[in-house]
């Protein structure tokens, strides 16, 4: 009787590990496996996650440049020669057109955001109609250039001679940094010309559609530097 | 407390496959859930047969090695077939598992009740038997 029960707790033991082995390796699937009734969702999310550890690691290195950047400065500012003074000044006068450093001055700040508003009102409509295009951001950074704009930044993000302006699906990319509305845009120049370039502009016809715009002027706008690095590999004097 | 041993294998074998390096495919992991069904209603018979003390070990074995498989076998050829067995096997093992549990309810309900009446008995008969108790005769 008692080799028989112990046989049986045996044979149970053994089962019920087994079951729990088997268990764990469901459990360890589980959480992928409701996904996975959606595929296309679960590449959404890696695609998703790809994008914020990529913008992760950007952040990174932008830190590294800017680093890089106040020792290079530093050693530069060691200079006391006549001489390498008048390089430094040079080279200063050289990172204030390229924008790699943060500049302030007057100017205006132009706020955009999507028309919600208006798209509340009309559920039906063409949402394209309520949201704001990087078409009207390009119109209004040429305008801005027109104007006689020495600096511009949007959102933070310093416009130099290789920035670009671009539209991804539903996101604008500027300085290949993805940027949401509300849209602000610093520009640095004679502010009552900015502001009639603009107001007389692309803003006339986004302020007639009912868009949330306003236009600024101010004295001392601070815009940042151009995070990114800036290498000419093709590019020589001629 | 041998109960206990089986309890503790579980965990063991929960612990075993989270560290064990198998990754299960996708496609498998709806009739490895069929087969833990198959093998969950395993135990549980196996475990109601123990109080009925009808326990046969090598029945036991192959019931739960053949259940397991046969149940995954079943629902991957009725995906095949575009048959829907997965519910008939879910389903059977499902009442079965159930009718099991409800047995071993009733069993262990049985043996607390029919303890509890013996032991009414015992305190009834008046000189103590058991001989633990000091008789009436001693503490006088």
């Amino acid at each position: 009787m008692l080799r028989q029960s112990l046989r049986s707790v045996f044979t149970l033991t053994l089962i019920c590990f087994m079951i729990g082995g088997l268990f764990a390796l469901y459990l360890r699937y589980a959480p992928s496996s409701q996904s996975q009734t959606n595929a296309l969702s679960q590449r959404m999310d890696n695609l998703v996650s790809t994008i914020n550890n990529l913008e992760q690691e950007i952040a990174a290195y932008e830190g590294i440049v800017q680093t890089s950047r106040d020792e290079l400065a530093g050693l530069e500012n060691q200079a006391q020669t006549e001489w390498l003074r008048k390089l430094q000044e040079e080279l200063h006068g050289a990172k204030l057109r390229a924008g790699l450093t943060p500049v302030t001055g007057p100017g205006i700040v132009i706020t955009l955001d999507d028309n919600v508003v208006g798209q509340k009102a009309d559920p039906n409509g063409d949402p394209n109609a309520y949201i704001i295009h990087y078409e009207d951001l390009l119109a209004i950074v040429s305008e801005l250039k027109t104007g006689g704009a020495e600096a511009i930044a949007i959102n933070e993000q310093r416009l130099i001679t290789t920035s670009e302006l671009r539209c991804v699906g539903n996101v604008i990319l500027v300085n290949t940094t993805r940027i949401a509305p509300p849209f602000v845009i610093h520009a640095i120049g004679d502010p009552s010309i900015l502001a009639d370039m603009v107001t007389y502009g692309r803003l006339d016809p986004l302020i007639t559609e009912g868009f949330p715009v306003s236009v600024s002027e101010d004295q001392a706008l601070i815009l940042p530097a151009y995070k990114g690095e800036l290498q000419f590999k093709y590019t020589t004097f001629s | 407390m041998w109960w206990l041993v089986p309890i503790l294998a579980l965990f063991l074998g929960i612990l075993a496959g989270q560290h064990a390096g198998i990754q299960v495919p996708a496609e498998m992991v709806k009739y490895l859930s069929i087969a833990i069904l198959a093998a969950l209603d395993s135990v549980m018979g196996g475990v109601r047969s123990l109080l009925e003390r009808t326990f046969n070990s090598t029945i036991m074995l192959s019931g739960f090695f053949a259940n397991a498989l046969l149940a995954a076998l079943l629902a991957y050829m009725g995906d095949r077939l575009g048959v829907d067995l997965y519910y008939a096997a879910v389903f059977v093992f499902g009442v079965r598992l159930f009718d099991n549990l409800s047995k071993i309810r009733h069993f262990i309900i049985n043996f607390f009740r029919n303890r509890k009446i013996r032991r009414a008995s015992d305190w009834d008969g008046s000189p103590a038997v058991k001989g633990s108790a000091p008789s009436r005769e001693e503490v006088l």
